[in-house]
């Protein structure tokens, strides 16, 4: 059975081109367009690893992470955050909350790729 | 407070008019050898002399006062104090010297200095707003995030051999959309930075027009003629009233007066609550305007309708004002001379303030006018031979902003940054509307007297922000006697003078608990040790 993964982007070229390229490294993908879809999503199905945008509608990125980090049944689920280069305070308070990983913008494939096969690697499917 | 550098001057202007030291020297009767001290500036001169010097070489005693070239020492003594120069042995003997044998190279100094510091708040306040601009923030974030899809779309379809059409179909579209956004996002930063154009002066409007007021001495004679002809023009056989202001301008300007009727609710920081509409000629007088606004915002139309003409004439012949915005600016701050002028006529305002004893609470009832307008009256009060008492003039907002300022020759009002917060213009803040007191003693003995005022602007409405500021008048301790504000205090004890400086960067009080910030200039040959 595949690692699922979910991608909370607004962006929709991005959520797009991420889904696909996790899609043939063989990950199930779900996406999703807001913070509050993101959190129904990943307490109403299995979630192996959420990537996550900064900035979303309704909830952003860090009161998505702080409620997946407070949750004691979703608090061991890997967060990657997607961040802006330069925002330094934005890294902080993220790795307050608890965050596994950063990909910084504008960001590689392969960068992605590596980063989720890292934090999935001791993870059973 | 060193003796004026006239020396130069004086020197200069004996060699103009070809006459030798010995010549000067035997016609004023004195030594040759003493003029020689004098045009050193190794000995003061003053009174019956200073008068005999300016008639034998035909210069105006205005220009012998030496009030240029204090106000150019002291410029020179805050540009010494700036963490800049602390490497520096700068002394005040060494800038009183620099004026008073080399005037320009000290007034280039000045100019420089003040260009550094112009462009110096300039490059702050970009950078500020790189750092903070939400716009700016905003359009950076949208760059990276478009930036990031076309990478991530691009490299999927450089690495990929095996996409569909419908793929390579999608992806390039998305390509196509992605790079459309980003070329409208750096488009607009384009236009935002065009806009943001940082203009730079080697001196603010604001000091240019204190150095062409203070070089006036505060005083213009043509305005306050001009303003007293209107006066006797608008009064007729009466008094200087609203109704004959009402009558003058239907007359004289075809202007309507409405009274009680439209204005500005909420209006009252630059004194317009009363609305002119100069295609209908008709003034609204607000029935919520008080009787001293109603009266101060008609005068000021008058004012502006008749004797726009004299002030141009005194804004043309200025050498201090090389900016449009300085040119405004002095534009209204002479219409408020000649506002004041008109509501206090000199000479019955001088007496009136004599008889007073400048008590500005009695002076306010009497002609029904703000205390900033009798204190600003006050100040003018320069006439050659009908002087009232000189004084210096602070006022300031909370944040400690510089409004207005004028100077007394031995009681110098920093231009830059703020003065010694112990001074009451500070102080009153905490008491507003009561007048704070203070016998000020400064470190090289010289002693004034302070009173400062702070005021909220004329509030119309509970959501409006009040506009504190604080106004403060300052005069030499000798003085002291002549005004209400000594009463009940006693000169001669020296337990009573509270010791203030002049701001802490220049000042030598060591022990002093309010001590912000190491002292730099001290005394006559020393510099301070820096703590």
């Amino acid at each position: 059975m595949s690692h699922s993964v979910l991608i909370a982007e607004d962006e929709k070229n991005i959520l797009e081109a991420l889904s696909f390229i996790l899609s043939r490294e063989g990950y199930v993908v779900a996406s999703a367009l807001d913070g509050n879809t993101a959190i129904e999503h990943i307490r109403g199905n299995q979630t192996d690893l959420l990537i996550l945008d900064v900035m979303l509608p309704y909830k952003n990125g860090f009161e998505v992470l702080k409620t997946v980090k407070t949750d004691p049944d979703l608090s061991k689920v890997p967060v990657i955050m997607l961040t802006a280069k330069g925002q330094s305070q934005d890294r902080k308070t993220a790795e307050d909350m608890g965050v596994d990983a950063f990909v910084t913008k504008p960001f590689s494939n392969k960068e992605i790729i590596e980063t989720v096969k890292r934090l999935l690697s001791s993870k059973p499917a | 407070m060193a003796r004026a550098p006239i020396g130069l001057k004086i020197r200069n202007r004996r060699k103009e008019i070809g006459l030798t030291q010995a010549n000067l020297a035997n016609r004023l009767g004195i030594s040759a050898s003493y003029l020689n001290l004098i045009e050193h500036d190794k000995r003061a001169i003053s009174g019956r002399l200073l008068k005999q010097v300016s008639e034998e070489l035909d210069i105006d005693m205005g220009n012998l006062d030496g009030a240029a070239e204090r106000r150019l020492i002291l410029d020179l003594h805050e540009l010494a104090a700036d963490g800049l120069f602390s490497n520096f042995n700068l002394t005040q003997a060494a800038a009183s010297f620099l004026v008073g044998q080399h005037t320009d190279w000290a007034r280039a100094l000045v100019m420089l200095y003040r260009t550094y510091l112009d462009q110096e708040q300039t490059i702050t306040a970009l950078s500020d707003r790189l750092t903070h601009d939400p716009f700016l923030g905003e359009a950076i974030l949208k760059v990276l995030t478009n930036v990031a899809a076309i990478r991530s779309t691009a490299e999927i379809l450089d690495s990929i051999d095996d996409l569909s059409e419908d793929e390579l179909g999608r992806f390039h579209g998305n390509l196509v959309s992605e790079s459309r956004k980003l070329s409208e996002v750096v488009g607009s930063l384009s236009t935002f930075f065009d806009k943001a154009n940082a203009k730079t002066r080697s001196l603010t409007p604001a000091e240019e027009v204190d150095d062409f007021i203070m070089e006036k001495g505060g005083y213009f004679p043509r305005l306050e003629d001009a303003a007293s002809s209107l006066r006797r023009d608008v009064q007729g056989k009466g008094v200087f009233s609203e109704s004959a202001l009402v009558d003058y301008l239907a007359r004289r300007h075809g202007v309507t007066v409405r009274l009680g009727e439209g204005g500005l609710r909420g209006a009252g920081i630059s004194h317009n609550q009363c609305v002119f509409d100069p295609d209908t000629r008709t003034l609204e007088v607000p029935a919520f305007a008080s009787a001293t606004t109603r009266m101060y915002e008609m005068t000021w139309l008058l004012a502006e309708l008749t004797l726009a003409p004299a002030i141009d004439e005194e804004i043309r012949e200025a050498d201090h004002l090389s900016s449009d915005p300085a040119h405004h600016r002095a534009a209204r701050d002479l219409m408020d001379y000649l506002v004041n002028s008109l509501l206090l006529p000199y000479d019955r305002f001088l007496e009136d303030a004599l008889e007073a004893r400048y008590d500005i609470d009695l002076l306010v009832r009497k002609y029904m006018v703000g205390f900033e307008s009798v204190s600003h009256r006050l100040v003018t009060l320069r006439k050659p031979d009908s002087e009232g008492i000189p004084f210096a003039l602070l006022q300031i907002n909370p944040a400690g902003y510089v409004i207005k300022r004028f100077n007394l020759p031995h009681l110098p009002i920093p231009r830059y940054g703020s003065a010694c917060p112990l001074w009451s213009i500070y102080t009153c803040f905490q008491t507003p509307s009561q007048i704070v007191r203070q016998l000020a003693a400064f470190p090289n003995g010289d002693r004034f007297l302070f009173f400062a005022r702070a005021d909220a602007r004329e509030q119309s409405k509970y959501s409006q922000t009040r506009v504190m500021r604080s106004i403060m008048l300052a005069c030499n301790a000798l003085h002291a006697d002549k005004t209400v504000y000594a009463d009940g205090l006693d000169f001669s004890s020296e337990a009573l003078a509270e010791p203030v400086g002049l701001s802490c960067r220049l000042c030598s009080r060591e022990d002093c608990i309010h001590r912000e910030e190491d002292a730099i200039m001290g005394e006559e040959h020393q510099p301070l040790r820096r703590v």
